[in-house]
């Protein structure tokens, strides 16, 4: 597709706080935008961040409309035949938010006969729960929020969905949901690269190395997850940047 | 007129498929129509049931348009309940009303059953716009008829069912015809709440194999095998309803 244009385009919902988000005043914000931001200027490129829905993002990638996706983004085998990942930069797992008059414990339970689950739609928590339950009624919803809503409002037995963001909507439900935050399927979060592009492979690769070892990820954790952080790290749940 | 000139029409959709053609054939992008195949069954259901919430919404919105229709011309309260209903219903966006019927109103009525909910909040939607058309098409009925069929002695009933509503239901059918197309249409809207029909079914097909094009055509032509068989026989009525008067 000709020279590789100055403009370094990234690609990301911004409906994932506070990995993707908006700022008050409508901007991009959030930790992989920052993570972008320093990725632009080691490769001396302006980052334009595009955002679009999710599961609009891997085809963006392969039909070139972006360079790169950065939008929490896990690394999988049937994702791995469209494109191309860079090493990971987060190391996450599938998390159940259930509701509180449920009897679930774990993800064993969800495998009975009429379970209502919500997943949202294209997360690797709808290819699991597409492949392992095959009795449970699964509910695809486009929106986080009301894939909660319907756990909340008894629409839904449970969510799947990682750990940080069931840990979230958690605290904000308190009455209403419980989180089961024990890992059944362990991730990893890695950049979406087109297939092909060997060199922009090896640039983020080197980039990811750098920006970990002058504590670039860290410091981004405690800027915008301050709070979560400590509380993963005595629930002893293994969640790093 | 259609038969003479079919060839012409034939020629549109070939200009149209080859410009359709030559656009795919400008991304650079890895075709995959296998899965497509692999997951037939799931896009069948999702048509299946496109082809169900339409066909019943289609029948609850005609007669709730037609009892808003008639509620304007009836006592004051009821004229200005159905006409701050329709206003709100044509002046307020789908997705909206879907969102807040289904989380908000439904669920502080206890009721959940998804599929039932969805066919009531498109035929609503629907149901606004239908009695408008009911009612423009009843008011370019001259007065005079029913003055006239009052004066032969009939009853206001008969008078709808011999006299106005032959002639309504010719006048409002090319506006229905669209209409009913549309309610097809915007079905697909109830994705967002879950309703497993065609194009939440083909989204997941994208998502879960990342082939988004591939799916958009079957998507497409899926809509068309509903829509293309009410367009073409609100035509015919329309035309052998011509003939009679």
């Amino acid at each position: 597709m000709g020279a590789p244009s100055k403009v370094l385009k990234v690609g990301m919902e911004l409906a994932y706080p506070p990995f993707e988000m908006t700022d008050k005043a409508g901007k991009p914000d959030g930790i992989s935008v920052g993570i972008a931001k320093a990725l632009g200027k080691k490769l001396n490129r302006t980052v334009q961040i595009e955002n679009m829905s999710f599961d609009g993002l891997i085809p963006a990638l392969k039909t070139g409309s972006i360079d790169l996706v950065i939008s929490s983004l896990t690394v999988n085998e049937e994702r791995k035949k469209s494109i191309d990942f860079s090493t990971p930069y987060v190391k996450t797992g599938l998390a159940l938010l259930v509701g509180s008059d449920t009897k679930i414990q774990n993800e064993e339970d969800l495998k009975k006969a009429g379970t209502r689950v919500a997943v949202k739609k294209g997360t690797t928590a709808h290819a699991w729960a597409s492949k392992n339950l095959p009795k449970a009624k699964l509910l695809v919803l486009d929106k986080e929020t009301s894939a909660v809503l319907e756990v909340v409002q008894k629409k839904a037995d449970a969510f799947i969905y990682d750990q940080m963001s069931v840990y979230k909507h958690w605290i904000k439900n308190r009455n209403t949901t419980r989180a089961l935050l024990k890992a059944f399927q362990e991730e990893s979060w890695a950049i979406g690269i087109k297939k092909g592009n060997k060199k922009l492979v090896e640039d983020v690769n080197q980039f990811i190395q750098e920006f970990r070892k002058e504590q670039g990820f860290d410091n981004l954790a405690t800027e915008y997850l301050g709070e979560e952080k400590q509380v993963f790290k005595e629930l002893g749940v293994n969640f790093i940047l | 007129m259609f038969k003479k000139t079919w060839y012409l029409y034939l020629f549109v959709y070939v200009v149209l498929l080859g410009l359709l053609y030559l656009s795919f054939q400008r991304i650079d992008y890895q075709w995959n129509w296998s899965v497509i195949w692999d997951y037939r069954e799931k896009l069948s259901q999702g048509w299946l049931m496109t082809l169900k919430i339409s066909a019943v919404a289609l029948i609850l919105s005609v007669v709730w348009g037609w009892v808003l229709m008639l509620m304007q011309r009836g006592p004051a309260l009821l004229k200005s309940f159905s006409l701050t209903w329709v206003h709100l219903m044509r002046g307020t966006p789908l997705l909206v009303q879907i969102l807040l019927f289904f989380y908000v109103i439904a669920n502080a009525a206890g009721l959940d059953n998804r599929f039932w909910l969805s066919v009531l909040i498109l035929s609503n939607f629907s149901a606004a716009y239908i009695s408008e058309i009911f009612r423009s098409a009843l008011e370019s009925i001259p007065k005079s008829q029913w003055d006239a069929a009052r004066s032969i002695g009939l009853e206001p009933w008969q008078t709808y069912k011999e006299v106005i509503g032959p002639q309504l239901i010719k006048i409002a059918l090319p506006a229905l015809g669209g209409q009913f197309a549309s309610i097809v249409k915007d079905s697909s809207l109830l994705s967002i709440i879950a309703v497993s029909e065609f194009t939440l079914n083909a989204q997941e097909v994208n998502s879960l194999t990342y082939s988004t094009l591939e799916v958009y055509l079957p998507l497409a032509f899926g809509y068309l095998l509903i829509t293309a068989p009410i367009t073409w026989f609100a035509h015919r009525m329309e035309r052998r309803l011509h003939y009679e008067f």
